[in-house]
């Protein structure tokens, strides 16, 4: 069974590609750097634990960026795949089965992410490799027995390549919902209904963010009386916490984003962004929480280090010493939330991914707005609301979340050293967000609303359904 | 009863003071060079206010190039457009739009309602877009309406949950609630059943009856135009016949003799 006929076109299938190829890149990155920093201190002579201490931070932040991967793919597939049920159900109707068509999708995803996974290590490796022979060179580094390719990164390449299978596979499920009837009717194949959430969800929900919370609770107060069992509570309270709400956003954010697209006004336009931010729930929540993620990381380490460093304020510090601290801190914030921004670009290349096509597939809905009198301003005005919707509700989210896990995981820390709890707002580091949730949601709607609208509306209700 | 218009005489033509629908020498191409494809050629027609007309003919005679045409959705390559008195052919797309909203009403063959919107608010969408509030006579016009055709409990279903019957008298009210100068409908019952085919050609002509509605229905189906009460026959973007109220067999039997050359 050839794909391509489910999976459609090259762009289509790009963004599995160029997500997998982002992932691979990090990976390989982060890898050749902790491989850098093992060596460099062996060939010292000195046996240090920081190298491993890095993988095994390098791998979390990997299993991360690896997770809003998997988001964006499954989202991807899912998307592409709602908008050719007509062309699924022919292929029904001809004599294809339902389970070899979806395992053709499967395939198709995982040999593109397969093909960006070794392109982005390969890239990784490279570009790691040329920064060593410099630092080398310029005697910043000692000469050693240095790896080309770490062994880890190829694991890596592989996970991505094993991860993008999985994601697909859930992305297609709705494959199953098309049935060789439906090629006849002249309609549009309606989506088959989204599951019910069901109780057991619920019940893990509430479970995972109750036990996360008091988790929290729990290391704030060891925080005050010292000791390193503070903040490995903490962060086992957020990864808990975090859990319980990665499989209950289902329940919360399309309800979130409804409330949000309340700010977008009630004229016609406005009211219909707003159906169509929740028109997919599924779709919805695995969009938003991409961003959810990327935009929390960001904000825990960037509240995190500004709580640390307004509390190193408070501590009794020369004023040397306080100088020295807070630039350690600053810098050290600068390098994590560089290494953390990668999950959320590949989360805003999923966002602007599923916007376009969700676009494209209604182009005979929006022929149907402009035949009805939406002016060509308003397509693009309803194409920009929906978006922001859709991200302002990541962005605020992931906002709030952030600064309540950086000032906990920065009171469970130092709190013993400090009066009062320890918080702090990373005012630069928001404005950074927001501006680029901002972009984002142009980058986003700019190209679809400039494509929808460029169709004359004759053309777009004459558009296959 | 009818005429076979050989060379249309531009006398008879004049647009009267209460045409809705008018067209001037239309001509439609579609391409460039030797790939062009002349849709309409030299179209003269005038749908006065009120009634219901049937625009006729085969595949390829132009029928849908009209209908686009009359609701400002293409632009002519020659000749003058009039809508409720006002030049098509000389607005830009922002002009038409608004216009379409004011003074046209649509009623397609399928995807005819948004899908996210539920019925009420896919027959208030043409208030909405115009921006105003409905006023005590328009609201009770409204009511009128669904209780005519049957929605008053369906309401608040959105269009995937209503039959395609249903879905079509969804458009209808829509089409009807503004009360637009003219009621475009592109073949409505092309994916009907045979009952709710004649539900719906009835709601039409029981508009164009009772409410005065200028109705201008273009489809190839001789039992729809037989509810017409004036029926255009198109032959490669020409207008071939015109003719008053027929009955379906007599629909047929023009449209046969048109194709076959005998007329």
């Amino acid at each position: 069974m050839n794909g391509r006929l489910v999976l459609g076109s090259r762009r289509e299938v790009g963004t599995v590609g160029l997500v997998a190829g982002m992932c691979g890149f990090y990976a390989s990155a982060l890898m050749t750097a902790a491989n850098l920093v093992t060596v460099d201190a062996e060939s010292a002579g000195s046996h240090n634990a920081v190298g491993v201490v890095l993988s095994a931070v390098a791998t979390v932040f990997i299993a991360v960026a690896l997770y809003v991967a998997a988001v964006v793919i499954a989202n991807g597939v899912d998307t592409v795949v709602a908008g050719r049920l007509r062309q699924i159900a022919v292929l029904r109707l001809l004599g294809a089965d339902a389970r070899s068509l979806r395992g053709a999708v499967v395939r198709v995803a995982t040999s593109v992410a397969l093909l960006g996974a070794v392109v982005g290590v390969l890239a990784g490796a490279l570009v790691g490799d040329v920064v060593r022979s410099v630092l080398v060179a310029r005697g910043n580094l000692h000469e050693g027995d240095y790896a080309w390719l770490p062994p880890l990164s190829v694991a890596a390449g592989l996970a991505i390549t094993l991860v993008a299978a999985v994601a697909a596979w859930v992305g297609s499920r709705v494959v199953l919902g098309a049935t060789p009837a439906q090629a006849l009717l002249g309609a549009s194949v309606p989506l088959p209904q989204t599951r019910r959430v069901g109780r057991l969800r619920r019940l893990a929900t509430s479970g995972l963010i109750g036990v996360g919370g008091l988790l929290l609770l729990a290391a704030a107060g060891l925080g005050e009386s010292g000791g390193p069992a503070g903040f490995l509570v903490a962060a086992l309270g957020a990864m808990v916490s975090g859990t319980g709400i990665l499989v209950g956003a289902r329940l919360v954010v399309p309800a979130l984003v409804a409330l949000v697209s309340r700010f977008l006004g009630s004229d016609p336009a406005s009211v219909v962004a707003a159906r169509n931010a929740i028109r997919e729930p599924g779709r919805t929540t695995r969009s938003t929480m991409g961003l959810v993620i990327g935009v929390t990381l960001l904000t825990t380490f960037a509240a995190g280090f500004a709580a640390l460093r307004s509390a190193a304020h408070s501590w009794d510090l020369t004023p040397h010493q306080a100088v020295q601290t807070d630039q350690m801190l600053h810098y050290t914030s600068v390098v994590m939330i560089c290494v953390v921004v990668v999950s959320s670009a590949i989360a805003a290349v999923g966002f602007v991914s599923t916007m376009s096509l969700a676009v494209i597939q209604r182009t005979r809905e929006i022929g149907l707005l402009r035949a009805l009198g939406f002016t060509a301003g308003q397509v693009r005005l309803m194409i920009t609301k929906e978006s922001t919707a859709l991200s302002a509700t990541a962005v605020t989210f992931g906002m709030a979340l952030g600064l309540a896990y950086g000032a906990l995981g920065a009171q469970s820390l130092v709190g013993f050293q400090t009066d009062g709890f320890v918080w702090g707002v990373p005012g630069e580091v928001l404005v950074g967000i927001a501006v680029c949730g901002v972009l984002l949601v142009l980058a986003a709607s700019w190209v679809p609303s400039s494509r929808a609208v460029a169709v004359a509306p004759v053309e777009a209700l004459r558009a296959p359904g | 009863m009818c005429r076979t218009i050989v060379e249309p005489s531009v006398g008879d033509m004049e647009p009267l003071p209460e045409s809705v629908v008018s067209f001037q020498s239309v001509s439609k191409v579609y391409g460039h060079g030797g790939g062009a494809v002349r849709a309409l050629d030299d179209l003269t027609v005038v749908v006065p206010r009120g009634g219901f007309t049937a625009v006729m003919g085969p595949s390829g005679s132009g029928k849908s190039t009209f209908m686009n045409l009359a609701a400002g959705l293409d632009d002519v390559t020659s000749g003058e457009v009039l809508v409720a008195g006002r030049p098509l052919h000389l607005m830009d797309d922002r002009a038409r739009t608004v216009l379409r909203r004011t003074h046209v009403g649509f009623v397609f063959q399928s995807f005819n309602l948004v899908p996210t919107l539920d019925v009420r608010e896919n027959v208030l969408l043409p208030f909405e877009l115009a921006g105003r509030r409905l006023t005590a006579e328009e609201r009770g016009w409204l009511d009128h309406l669904l209780e005519v055709l049957g929605l008053v409990d369906r309401v608040s279903h959105r269009p995937g949950e209503l039959s395609g019957g249903q879905q079509q008298r969804v458009a209808i009210a829509r089409a009807l609630a503004p009360r637009p100068a003219v009621v475009l409908a592109d073949e409505p019952t092309g994916n009907l059943d045979t009952r709710s085919s004649r539900e719906v050609l009835g709601l039409l002509r029981t508009a164009a009856r009772e409410y005065g509605q200028t109705i201008v229905m273009v489809s190839h189906d001789p039992v729809a135009a037989s509810y017409a009460d004036r029926v255009l026959v198109l032959a490669d973007g020409r207008l071939v016949g015109d003719c008053g109220a027929l009955s379906a067999q007599q629909i047929a039997e023009l449209l046969i003799g048109f194709e076959t050359g005998v007329a």
